[in-house]
């Protein structure tokens, strides 16, 4: 951040409500043992199994600093060996949708283009079936509600990672804006909008969620300083 | 002589485990003279010679207390704690009651053993009760069990009778007055008759792969499955398509149990010194029952062709052999694919070395389970506990652990197998990446506060539908 840009820090109205989600898997009546299938699960599964396989299953596999997108890139390679198409369903930012209607016809327009460039039979059998499944969630609170940064960064700092993603990436779908409620609160409560902006580039595809933490809050800090 | 006599093999005692036998010492103390055996002792500087197997081996360990919740904040976070917290104030003072088919002993009892103090602990007491039953019920659960494993079973009416009659015995002894009713694996599924007197959700726990069942059978027990209020699985693909919501109940390992706890190197060392594993040497072990379907011959194959490449240790750590006569076999098979090499190491344990199991995991370089079928596979998940870098077969619930490149190595062969071991042996940096996202894998979804968290979301959503059927009726 520039000197001349130093932003004027405001006393926030409202404090921030670190919230996290918990998530119940359950197992899905649609199941895909070719891509064929899958095309047609892709069109027909609940919303809730759209959210699972990309937004929630990124939240499992949180640790995972490289080569995980979602769901739908991991069974095409490993299960189908597809990697052209799995590259294709990787390069899906979760991040770009506000509603999982448009993520869904994003996975549809993919796979159907795939499908109709191909020559092979769309029918060939996987290695294992897709098993679609959803979550059933429950939003909790945590004991973290600062109104001041420097309580912000602590909370920050110690709530789980689930609230991290709640907060970061689910919230896209709670907005429905292209923002999270980070950045929401630090520009609108705070005024810090050049940091808000700096933390809506995170790449969360490239980071784990830890790194996506530690980013949030070295953004912070350095806004605060 | 025999192979037996020229490779390190330790065997569970048969006499008095009070005092030292012949059964219990090593098979390298009787067999001092040949001289592979030798010269692997030389390598190791003797630390296997004369040596009779640690009293702790010969009798079970005194059980230690079940850990407290805030003896996880190390391992998970303060955090983690809080959500289980914050979970659990709703339900507070609301009851749980699992019933299951054995107070000790498998998987399912371990695992109520943890969970039914800490959901008590979270202020929502839970009431572990067990089924009774003759021989001829737990006979007759046996081959149910098997059979719904895909193994051929004629079920007769006899059967029937005999398996409803001790439900319904069961049925009047025990009283339903929880809130919510686990019902634990087929045993006791028809328990749920006691439903229309109860206000509780009932819940069918299925720890079994039912993906391919006996149809028989599992026409039997469905009215029964159907009647519930929720079923739980292990595996998506362990599932059936029923009318009643399904959830996923990874099973899951308790970091703080013997088998997982972490150990101090000193403790590490000295057991590995007590079986005469060479901690400066690579070591690929497989922790499995003498069991076929763990394919521990293929494991010493895929090492043999390991060997060709890199030098290693193969540890084939388990039990099976002494109480069952099949695993006795199988170990034979094993000794003679073993042959006379002195760098594989068989351990035939009692089923009580939790703690010498753990520390053969936390010395290893790299842990392999080629199972030929598995159900979820928990030795898998110890070992991912462990940070160790895992080869496993893509078989049952080890695709949910292992992803493949990522958290593991998931293999379908002999050959794959030896190429992945001998690949991540030289790979240390990229085995190391994939330990550590294991790791992590674990501590996300299959521990036992995990499970904890699962059964008080579950117990909260059911609670919240009920809210939302009465309000709309």
């Amino acid at each position: 951040m520039s000197e001349t840009a130093k932003p004027v820090l405001r006393k926030p109205q409202k404090p921030f409500y670190f919230n996290t989600s918990e998530h119940l898997l359950r197992i899905g009546r649609q199941k895909a043992n070719n891509l064929s299938e899958l095309l047609q699960a892709l069109e027909t599964c609940p919303d809730d199994s759209i959210f699972q396989h990309t937004f929630r299953t990124l939240q499992e596999h949180h640790f995972i600093r490289q080569g995980f997108s979602n769901d739908f890139a991991h069974w095409t390679l490993f299960a189908c060996n597809e990697p052209a198409l799995a590259e294709q369903f990787a390069s899906v930012d979760v991040r770009e949708f506000t509603a999982i209607e448009g993520l869904r016809r994003r996975m549809v327009e993919i796979l159907d283009e795939y499908l109709h460039n191909q020559n092979r039979p769309s029918s060939r059998l996987a290695y294992e079936p897709f098993y679609f499944c959803a979550s059933d969630i429950v939003v909790l609170p945590t004991s973290f509600h600062p109104d001041t940064l420097g309580g912000f960064l602590d909370g920050l700092n110690q709530v789980s990672v689930h609230s991290i993603h709640h907060h970061f990436i689910e919230a896209r779908l709670r907005l429905h804006r292209m923002s999270n409620d980070f950045s929401q609160w630090l520009e609108a409560e705070v005024g810090l909008a050049e940091a808000a902006d700096a933390i809506e580039r995170i790449d969360i595809y490239a980071n784990t969620l830890e790194g996506v933490r530690r980013q949030i809050a070295r953004i912070v800090s350095q806004a605060m300083n | 002589m025999s192979s037996e006599d020229q490779h390190a093999t330790f065997t569970t005692p048969t006499v008095d485990p009070q005092g030292a036998s012949e059964e219990a010492a090593p098979a390298s103390t009787r067999s001092q003279s040949h001289p592979a055996r030798r010269a692997a002792d030389r390598r190791i500087g003797d630390r296997r010679v004369n040596r009779p197997l640690p009293a702790s081996v010969l009798t079970p360990p005194t059980p230690t207390p079940a850990p407290r919740l805030d003896d996880y904040q190390t391992i998970i976070g303060q955090g983690q704690i809080d959500t289980l917290r914050f979970l659990a104030k709703d339900l507070k003072g609301k009851t749980i009651k699992m019933v299951n088919s054995t107070a000790i002993g498998g998987g399912v009892a371990e695992m109520l053993n943890r969970l039914v103090p800490l959901l008590s602990e979270l202020e929502v007491p839970t009431h572990w009760d067990v089924i009774t039953g003759g021989n001829d019920f737990f006979e007759i659960t046996k081959a149910f069990h098997n059979a719904l494993h895909g193994t051929a079973y004629d079920l007769t009416e006899a059967a029937k009778d005999i398996f409803l009659m001790y439900n319904e015995q069961n049925r009047e002894r025990l009283k339903f007055d929880e809130e919510m009713v686990v019902i634990h694996d087929p045993q006791p599924a028809a328990l749920i008759r006691s439903k229309g007197k109860t206000s509780a959700h009932w819940v069918w726990r299925c720890h079994i792969d039912l993906s391919n069942p006996n149809s028989g059978v599992w026409e039997f027990l469905r009215p029964f499955v159907e009647q519930y209020d929720a079923a739980i699985f292990s595996s998506q693909s362990f599932a059936r398509q029923l009318p009643i919501p399904q959830y996923l109940f990874y099973p899951c390992i308790d970091p703080l149990s013997e088998k997982n706890k972490e150990l101090p190197d000193s403790l590490v060392q000295q057991i590995c010194d007590d079986f005469g594993i060479d901690r400066s040497r690579p070591i690929v072990t497989q922790v499995s029952r003498f069991d076929r379907l763990k394919d521990p011959v293929g494991v010493v194959q895929a090492y043999k062709l390991t060997k060709k490449y890199v030098d290693c240790q193969l540890v084939l750590a388990g039990g099976g052999a002494t109480d069952d006569p099949e695993g006795a076999i199988v170990l034979q098979e094993v000794k003679e694919a073993a042959g006379s090499d002195p760098d594989i190491i068989i351990l035939d344990l009692p089923p009580w070395c939790a703690v010498q199991i753990n520390a053969i995991q936390r010395a290893s370089t790299i842990i392999v389970q080629k199972s030929l079928k598995e159900g979820f596979g928990l030795t898998v998940t110890e070992a991912l506990w462990k940070g160790k870098p895992t080869i496993a077969s893509s078989v049952g619930g080890i695709p949910n652990q292992i992803i493949h490149k990522l958290t593991g190595v998931l293999v379908h062969s002999v050959e794959g197998c030896a190429f992945q071991i001998r690949y991540l042996l030289t790979h240390p940096e990229f085995a190391r990446s994939i330990g550590v996202s294991g790791h992590e894998h674990v501590k996300e979804n299959f521990l036992m506060t995990t499970n904890v968290k699962r059964w008080l979301l579950l117990f909260r959503i059911l609670e919240q539908a009920r809210a939302l059927r009465r309000k709309a009726a």
